[in-house]
């Protein structure tokens, strides 16, 4: 039925995906379906200035009279980076980590397969789990943006939808290194939560503070929303995230190799 | 030390060879330089209460765990350089049997065997059958029972030259426990390696053809089970109809400690008990209780004194 660790771990991941996928799709189309009625809002502008000048920074608030503008603001700035976010780390924690601390690795480390080539494995499930979710969300705001008109450009889309799949995949990667090293799926969450959080900190309070604005650029937030992300196009700064993560794996899969399994 | 790159299956050479073998774990040692050598084609007992480090010795035999001092070569391979050969060649059951509770027992063991590069699948449902296993149902909705006859049969499924069972019959019914031992004898008939560790001593009794005795981290004696069961100390408890006749037993050969409740005489024998009952039964022995000989004991009878 299964013939390798990754196909294992997909049918592992079959429900998880299709419920993540419904459910953030589902969020997107909604958002999509409201754009018409806020973008035949008479005073849409006057409504905006009621804002305070923090949240019409952070979320972008003043570009919400166009449609890249306004899926920035109800769904890129916060609520898909977010769920990407938690979906990577929880992932990349459970996937390894997860399964060493409850014992599950014992007898999967002691076939013909490699340490490394298992790991391996789980990288490429992750980050196949990551991509289709992006996938699925995309289909659903892309399809719902065909029904209501809404004239936005599927590359910006698509662009907005790689960078927050990117960020996931980022932490996710981070998480997944982290459960490599140690074996904690506590640490792995852990330590990615906590470079989540404070790129996130440091995202906004460059946006706020000048003498924070320099630092930003370190943020893997800032390299995420900084363009937008939908409006911005595909920037080169997106492989930046991927990158941190197969550096950290890099790191990670050595030591993994030559350490003490489930201690 | 030189390693062999193929293994070997010369009957003098060992399936098993560790060289000062010691495991820390941060400033206690779980395992204190152990010398163990298993020859080819016989059931190892390896013996020891909880915590004596037996768990940490089959981990690292196993690749699992990185000595911190000392070696272990499985097969003529050292362990350390070729973990993945010498996995390949073990079946191995963990002391805590882990599964996939979401999949069926028939998908985790194909999947297991597939990562073995496939495994028969009339084998595994031959051994399955043999265990009474339902292979349709969900690991995780089986007893704990049930669940270790996944893992035994997992072990055994791929014909590997050395096995390596931690804990087997944890679980299992008398009759299950049964097969189980005739699984053992089958193969070390056909020529395997059996390493199994337990700390009931009537289990490895019954099956092994030699013993190592764990205490501490350390290996205090490897013995044949032969000489181990003529030197264990055995505990009897003797009813009689009359008084106890105190002197009598007490001056049997081979009677350690005898301790008397009313009509009942509490006796701790070495070896042999055959003596004590023939001089008893002309004193009207009512009944005769003959208790486990427990390994803490075999143990007060070697080392009593020392740790």
């Amino acid at each position: 039925m299964f013939r390798s660790v990754f196909s294992k771990q997909m049918y592992d991941e079959r429900r998880r995906l299709l419920m993540w996928g419904l459910a953030t799709g589902l969020v997107g189309s909604l958002m999509m379906f409201l754009w018409p009625s806020m973008r035949d809002m008479p005073d849409l502008d006057e409504f905006l200035a009621n804002y305070p000048q923090a949240m019409r920074d952070l979320f972008n608030i003043e570009a919400i009279t166009s449609v890249a503008g306004f899926l920035n603001a109800e769904l890129f700035s916060f609520l898909l980076p977010g769920l990407f976010l938690i979906f990577g780390i929880t992932r990349g924690a459970a996937l390894v980590a997860g399964e060493e601390e409850t014992g599950k690795l014992e007898l999967v480390l002691v076939t013909s397969i490699s340490r490394v080539r298992f790991a391996l494995h789980k990288v490429a499930a992750l980050t196949v789990s990551i991509v289709s979710l992006a996938v699925t969300i995309f289909l659903f705001v892309w399809v719902s943006g065909l029904v209501v008109d809404a004239g936005l450009p599927t590359g910006e889309l698509a662009a907005g939808m790689t960078s927050v799949m990117f960020l996931g995949l980022e932490h996710g990667l981070l998480a997944m290194a982290v459960g490599l090293l140690t074996g904690s799926k506590t640490w792995a969450t852990g330590v990615a939560s906590a470079v989540a959080v404070g790129g996130y900190v440091l995202y906004a309070a460059g946006k706020f503070v000048d003498a924070v604005e320099p630092f930003q650029v370190a943020s893997p937030i800032y390299h995420a929303l900084e363009s937008g992300p939908v409006g911005g196009g595909f920037r080169p700064i997106f492989l930046l995230m991927p990158l941190v993560g197969i550096v950290a794996l890099v790191i990670a899969l050595p030591r993994f190799d030559r350490r003490d399994i489930g201690v | 030390m030189t390693v062999d790159p193929t293994p070997v299956s010369d009957p003098a050479t060992a399936a098993i060879r560790t060289h000062a073998l010691s495991k820390a774990y941060g400033r206690t040692l779980g395992l204190d330089s152990v010398d163990l050598i298993v020859p080819e084609g016989l059931v190892f007992g390896y013996l020891g209460p909880n915590g004596a480090g037996k768990t940490t010795t089959i981990r690292l035999l196993m690749g699992q765990l990185r000595p911190s001092g000392g070696s272990a070569m499985v097969l003529g391979l050292d362990v350390a350089s070729n973990r993945e050969r010498v996995q390949a060649q073990i079946g191995y059951l963990p002391g805590d049997f882990t599964a996939y509770p979401d999949l069926t027992g028939l998908q985790y063991l194909t999947y297991l065997g597939e990562l073995r590069g496939g495994v028969d699948r009339a084998h595994i449902t031959g051994l399955s059958e043999r265990l009474g296993l339902d292979l349709t149902k969900k690991v995780g909705s089986l007893s704990h029972g049930n669940r270790q006859k996944v893992g035994l049969v997992q072990a055994f499924m791929h014909s590997p030259p050395l096995l390596i069972l931690d804990e087997p019959s944890s679980g299992l019914d008398p009759l299950v426990q049964r097969e189980f031992l005739s699984m053992v004898r089958e193969a070390r008939a056909a020529g395997r390696t059996v390493f199994l560790s337990s700390h009931i001593l009537a289990e490895v009794e019954a099956v092994a053809d030699s013993v190592g005795i764990l205490r501490g981290g350390r290996l205090v004696i490897v013995e044949s089970v032969e000489s181990l069961r003529e030197k264990a100390l055995r505990r009897l408890e003797l009813t009689f109809e009359r008084d106890v006749p105190v002197r009598a037993l007490a001056a049997v050969a081979g009677v350690k400690d005898i301790q008397v409740d009313n009509r009942s005489a509490l006796l701790v024998v070495e070896g042999s008990t055959a003596e004590l009952i023939s001089v008893a039964a002309p004193h009207g022995v009512a009944n005769v209780r003959t208790l486990e000989a427990g390994l803490e004991q075999i143990f007060l009878s070697f080392y009593g004194e020392e740790d």
